[in-house]
């Protein structure tokens, strides 16, 4: 078997390899909800970032969602959480795949908000990589022109 | 932006809109590889054939199917030309999935013997649903531009008199 895969490899080794150029587009557009788009307009017009609180479970729930996913309660009580918080954990994405919203190396993170009891998904950026540690305090920096996107806070930065 | 005054009419809602392609790259492998590149750079249709039962394989591929042998390097150029076998006509809008493209709407559909008794699937040109019925003897016609896609190279396929 090692022979016949290395007769293979010496066979394919003058052949012409082609590479086919793809490109998948399929364009599509949701709405993000009653409870998504009022959390994005919030963060748009006012530039507050808005969770929804489960009485029962005691849990605010940023980015607003209409269901507490424990207890399954609709959720009604929206509340202002700090633009202030910590980071839960990190990862650093060196490589860029098209559809990234800003040029690689991009530093993810999941930052838990002051009030919040959920992490939100983001970017970090203003800080070198060595000094990133989980715990670290980190405040979000918002767009100029805000477009209802959570891209329009355009990344977090470390705190002073 | 007054989102006050447009809550009293009618809750805004917030589009979130997926709209950039991804780009990928991938080998064709050998065999495949000299059909597109024939087609690319040729404007020609390529296959191998069976160095046992002698028959034309479709797509090229290294193995014959029937005999279970290699089926190496003995290319055969195939004529463009071909009988439409049968058909269908489309009305519905679609995107090709691997390039992104808008087709065309309507667009009829055959499955085409080439005069080597290969059988492939691709489009027509004619677009008259009466007309189509009598189409018989089709010729394909290549892309002049954006080659490089294998079969997509082609455009269609175009009724001829014979």
């Amino acid at each position: 078997m090692a022979e016949l895969m290395a007769d293979r490899v010496e066979k394919l080794k003058d052949a012409d390899v082609f590479v086919y150029h793809g490109k998948i587009f399929i364009p599509n557009t949701y709405t993000a909800g009653a409870v998504g788009s009022r959390f994005l307009i919030e963060l748009r017009d006012h530039k507050k970032i808005m969770g929804t609180r489960c009485p029962t479970c005691d849990k605010v729930y940023v980015p607003a969602r209409s269901i507490c996913k424990y207890c399954f309660a609709q959720l009604d009580q929206w509340e202002e959480v700090s633009d202030k918080g910590t980071l839960l954990t990190y990862t650093v994405a060196g490589q860029s795949n098209g559809v990234q919203p800003v040029a690689p190396p991009i530093i993810y993170g999941i930052i838990q908000l002051d009030g919040a009891s959920t992490g939100l998904v983001h970017m970090l950026s203003e800080v070198d990589f060595e000094k990133l540690v989980i715990g670290m305090r980190v405040k979000a920096v918002f767009r100029e022109k805000r477009v209802g996107s959570i891209l329009d806070i355009k990344y977090f930065k470390p705190l002073a | 932006m007054t989102t006050e005054k447009k809550a009293d009419k009618k809750p805004e809602y917030i589009k979130v809109e997926i709209a950039k392609p991804r780009a990928y790259r991938w080998s064709t492998g050998k065999y495949l590889g000299k059909l597109y590149k024939e087609a690319m750079e040729k404007k020609r249709l390529v296959t191998n054939r069976c160095p046992k039962c002698k028959q034309l394989l479709w797509p090229p591929s290294a193995v014959c199917g029937r005999c279970n042998v290699e089926a190496g390097e003995d290319w055969v150029e195939m004529n463009d030309k071909g009988t439409v076998i049968q058909y269908t006509y489309l009305v519905f809008p679609l995107w090709d999935p691997h390039y992104g493209d808008r087709l065309a709407n309507p667009y009829p559909t055959a499955t085409i013997k080439l005069d080597e008794g290969v059988f492939l699937v691709h489009f027509l040109e004619e677009k008259d649903p009466e007309k189509l019925k009598k189409v018989k003897r089709v010729q394909a016609v290549w892309k002049e531009e954006g080659r490089g896609r294998g079969l997509a190279d082609i455009l269609y396929f175009r009724t001829i008199d014979e």
